[in-house]
């Protein structure tokens, strides 16, 4: 029992990780339309960023988190600028060979900057490394604090999206681009605002995680993938679902982990993945997709 | 025929290739052999991705399924390269068939995700499997030899992938001639349409999968032979990227444009080769500057700037044409 | 009716819980030009994909030439003799208007991927014919000058001419055409009205269209048929469909249709 209860925290801790992702990818997607294939080195990026302020700077934690997550931010921007506005018409393959190529360009400069293809860059923890006992489980507090982070910032933008103007805005656009031009929605920054937020999603993820692994250049697309499929899980457009699907491909990984064989932590993703899409592609929240000729 | 058109230029490349290695040192012969198996990747890779418009990213993994299989068919049940060669193939093309069937299913973003998925599904096997596969380490192959022709290993392999590349040049040029490319075109450009006008989806997106996991599947034999080696590395993620960008630089579509794209992107890499973050950097931007700026690739510049670089889909007699428009080309109505 | 060349029996089709399509009955004989007309959301194009095959209906089946349709893979129903154009523009864009109906050939030839990577004369010869028939359409519908361009480069009205081509080159026993005159003048609708009794007579085509332009429909149309709100409310000659007072009432509402009469 206690092994399920802890393969259960260790998939809730991780899931939220993936949930916050999805929830990056679903944001910029139900705005635009477009999957952004560099999300996962924009997670990267900004935690390496993170590493630097905190580590090789000095800066404490929280303000550490809050400019990685402006940086994010702005690296969100920097991707709307760069390919998305000169591609915004161009067909699916063209978006995602384009943001694939900017995956690239920031997995190289990470590399250059911060390390060669072994080099794992550890990150402090925040809280004491002691596990505390809850109940009869063993629990790394820095786990706990992921968790709660997770849901601290998942509440946070849920509140954006539902309180504010411009989270109102964001949603209206998702809808329908084009009414929203009548009704005087500068679209154009709305979608700089979308990839904004969805990579400061993506930033404040990172660095929530980087106490609990190491930091490596090719990290990026590992959480993208799964990231990714609990955005398919969920529905692409769903919000909600990117958490359920997040959490749900978090706690699949560790049972397979834990019961079946470490070695399929990595795959599980992949599996589910491929399921899913065969059965219901457009996920659980999604809409039931109708051609129109 | 235009002096620097097509037929020319291919033909001097060609004639270039055959007596490259008398004049290039062994290490630079490695290099173009190199090309010369990515030539035969870019091209699969554009039937599928180009011509017929199907957003497929296992071609990495079909190439490390053809030299995995290759290799693993030598060294595990001591089959002669000769008939492990057509054979590991022929296990790559029966999976590039097998991924068709959801790609009847799925589109765009939806396959490239599961592609990309059953892509990470097999390396995952390369690297765990050991029994079979001997894992992260990979294995060594045996040294092929081309007795009783009097070459040795590596100029018997170069001159091998040179004739493998024209023929199967000619053959994928043929079939971009015929009814065959027509239909994937217009799979690509119109599904609905093209089932209206007889074209059986099913079959047409397997005939795609199924050539572009044959031309991976010889690539992968070739390389296992030349590098006389096997390990997952060569077949992740990055190397599906570099074989997108040959792809686009190339030109999406065309069969030409995959000689020139591959020709230029593995020089780059070469180039390169030293620093593993430059090398990255320089092939995001040279992806992402070409779909923005030249989304045609080279072979849609010189489609529009040079004479004889037309690639119909029909064999007619060579009349006045204007350029065909490539997928990412916006084209105007005027009405 | 056994001489009917395309039947529909009683198909109904539900997406989603909605019943889109009512037990809708149809025979077109052959050599007929049927309108099929109706208010928007009636049902028209969904019924033009059941019967190509893009739907499988709950209910019913469809009939071409005696042999049974319904829920078949649209290519083999294509392969059957049943062409289709669509309102949304689907000239294939990577290829020139030749290569287009070229295209249109396709279930009409056979050269399968040995004989045509290998350049075999079987393969040679049916290209051959392919161009041939390809260039006669062309100059059937007075554009031969457009072989060459790009699919791309056609205007609108040209994009739906060399669409309704590439389906006829493939010798079609039955066309459907969704919207064929969408974007025509009123000028040209004399022209596109010979076209399409030209389209008949000298091919002994059937047609099917769904037509909103309610002249066109009078003017070329045999016979009529009215749906709305998924099931057929009229059938007819186009003067008795277009006094009928359903079909008033269905397009006008019931207040109108009142003051209509009264007045």
């Amino acid at each position: 029992m206690t092994l399920l209860a802890y393969l259960l925290l260790s998939g809730l801790t991780t899931g939220a990780l993936y949930a916050l992702i999805a929830l990056g990818i679903v944001v910029v997607n139900k705005a635009t339309g477009v999957i952004n294939f560099a999300h996962g080195e924009l997670f990267m990026f900004s935690g390496f960023f993170a590493w630097m302020l905190h580590v090789q700077m000095g800066v404490p934690y929280l303000p550490a988190l809050l400019l990685a997550v402006a940086f994010g931010f702005m690296l969100g921007v920097l991707i709307d600028l760069t390919a998305f506005r000169p591609l915004k018409n161009s067909d699916v393959i063209s978006l995602v060979l384009a943001t694939i190529g900017i995956a690239f360009m920031l997995r190289g400069t990470a590399r250059v900057l911060w390390g060669g293809k072994s080099d794992y860059l550890p990150f402090p923890p925040i809280t004491s490394p002691e596990p505390v006992m809850i109940g009869e489980l063993m629990v790394i507090p820095q786990q706990l604090l992921v968790l709660a982070g997770a849901i601290v910032i998942m509440l946070v933008f849920a509140a954006f999206f539902r309180l504010t103007r411009a989270g109102k805005m964001m949603q209206a656009t998702a809808d329908n681009a084009k009414a929203s031009t009548l009704v005087g929605i500068r679209v154009d920054r709305i979608y700089m605002l979308s990839f904004g937020t969805g990579a400061a999603i993506a930033a404040a993820a990172a660095v929530l995680m980087a106490p609990l692994t190491l930091l490596y250049p090719d990290m990026g697309f590992s959480f993208f993938i799964k990231g990714f499929a609990a955005a398919v899980l969920g529905g692409l457009t769903s919000l909600p679902g990117a958490v359920v699907g997040g959490v749900a491909i978090g706690v699949i990984e560790a049972l397979a982990g834990g019961y079946l064989h470490s070695s399929f932590i990595e795959v599980s993703a992949f599996i589910v993945i491929m399921f899913v899409l065969i059965a219901r592609p457009t996920g659980l929240f999604g809409p039931s997709g109708l051609r129109r000729v | 025929m235009a002096l620097f058109g097509r037929h020319n230029v291919l033909l001097a490349m060609l004639l270039f290739a055959a007596v490259a290695p008398s004049l290039l040192n062994a290490y630079y012969v490695f290099v173009a052999n190199t090309i010369l198996i990515y030539v035969l990747l870019a091209i699969g890779l554009n039937i599928l991705v180009g011509c017929a418009g199907q957003l497929a990213f296992a071609n990495a993994a079909m190439f490390g399924i053809g030299a995995y299989g290759t290799g693993l068919l030598q060294v595990q049940l001591g089959w002669p390269f000769w008939l492990a060669f057509p054979s590991g193939a022929i296990i790559a093309t029966t999976v590039g068939l097998a991924l068709s069937l959801p790609a009847l299913r799925l589109s765009g973003l939806y396959l490239a995700l599961s592609t990309l998925a059953f892509a990470q599904f097999t390396q995952w096997v390369f690297l765990h499997w050991e029994s079979v596969t001997f894992g992260a380490g990979g294995f060594k192959t045996p040294s092929i030899s081309f007795a009783p022709l009097p070459v040795s290993k590596t100029l018997g392999l170069y001159y091998l992938s040179l004739l493998l590349v024209i023929i199967l040049f000619f053959l994928a040029q043929n079939l971009m001639r015929s009814r065959i490319g027509r239909a994937f075109v217009a799979v690509r450009d119109g599904d609905i349409a093209a089932q209206s006008l007889g074209v059986d989806l099913l079959r047409y997106k397997a005939l795609a999968f199924g050539i572009s996991g044959f031309y991976a599947g010889i690539a992968g034999g070739l390389y296992s032979a030349m590098l006389n080696f096997v390990s997952p590395e060569g077949f992740d993620l990055f190397q599906m990227v570099i074989q997108k960008a040959m792809v686009v630089v190339g030109g999406l579509g065309s069969i030409a444009g995959s000689i020139l794209g591959a020709t230029a992107l593995v020089s780059v890499l070469e180039a390169l080769r030293a620093v593993k973050g430059f090398q990255e950097i320089v092939f995001g931007a040279i992806l992402v500057s070409f779909i923005i700026f030249m989304p045609g690739g080279i072979i849609g510049f010189l489609k529009a700037k040079v004479r004889g670089w037309e690639e119909p889909l029909h064999r007619g007699p060579p009349g006045k044409r204007v350029p065909i428009a490539t997928p990412s080309q916006s084209g105007e109505v005027r009405s | 009716m056994s001489d009917a060349l395309l039947s529909v029996r009683g198909v109904s089709v539900t997406f989603g819980g909605v019943k889109v399509l009512n037990g809708v009955d149809l025979d077109v004989k052959p050599g007929e030009i049927r309108g099929l007309i109706g208010p928007n959301g009636a049902g028209k194009t969904t019924l033009l994909n059941v019967i190509c095959g893009i739907h499988s209906p709950q209910q019913g089946d469809v009939l071409l030439d005696g042999v049974s349709i319904a829920g078949r893979k649209p290519s083999d129903i294509a392969r059957l003799g049943l062409g289709r154009t669509f309102q949304t523009s689907q000239l294939f864009r990577g290829m020139s208007v030749l290569e287009n109906l070229m295209t249109g050939r396709h279930h009409r030839t056979k050269a399968g991927l040995i004989a045509a990577s290998l350049n075999l004369r079987s393969y040679r010869e049916e290209e051959e014919q392919a161009e041939e028939a390809a260039r006669r359409s062309l100059e059937f519908f007075g554009m031969s000058e457009f072989a060459e361009r790009p699919g791309s480069a056609l205007s609108f009205g040209q994009q739906r001419v060399i669409e309704i081509a590439r389906t006829l080159i493939g010798d079609p026993k039955v066309v459907l055409l969704d919207e064929p005159a969408v974007g025509l003048s009123i000028n040209r609708l004399a022209e596109f009205d010979a076209l399409l009794r030209r389209i008949r007579d000298e091919k002994g085509v059937t047609l099917i269209l769904i037509e909103h332009v309610i002249r066109l429909v009078m003017d070329v149309c045999d016979q009529v048929t009215v749906l709305s709100s998924g099931s057929r409310i009229a059938e007819g000659p186009p003067d008795l469909v277009r006094n009928d007072p359903a079909v008033i009432e269905a397009y006008i509402g019931k207040d109108l249709r009142a003051r209509h009469s009264a007045s």
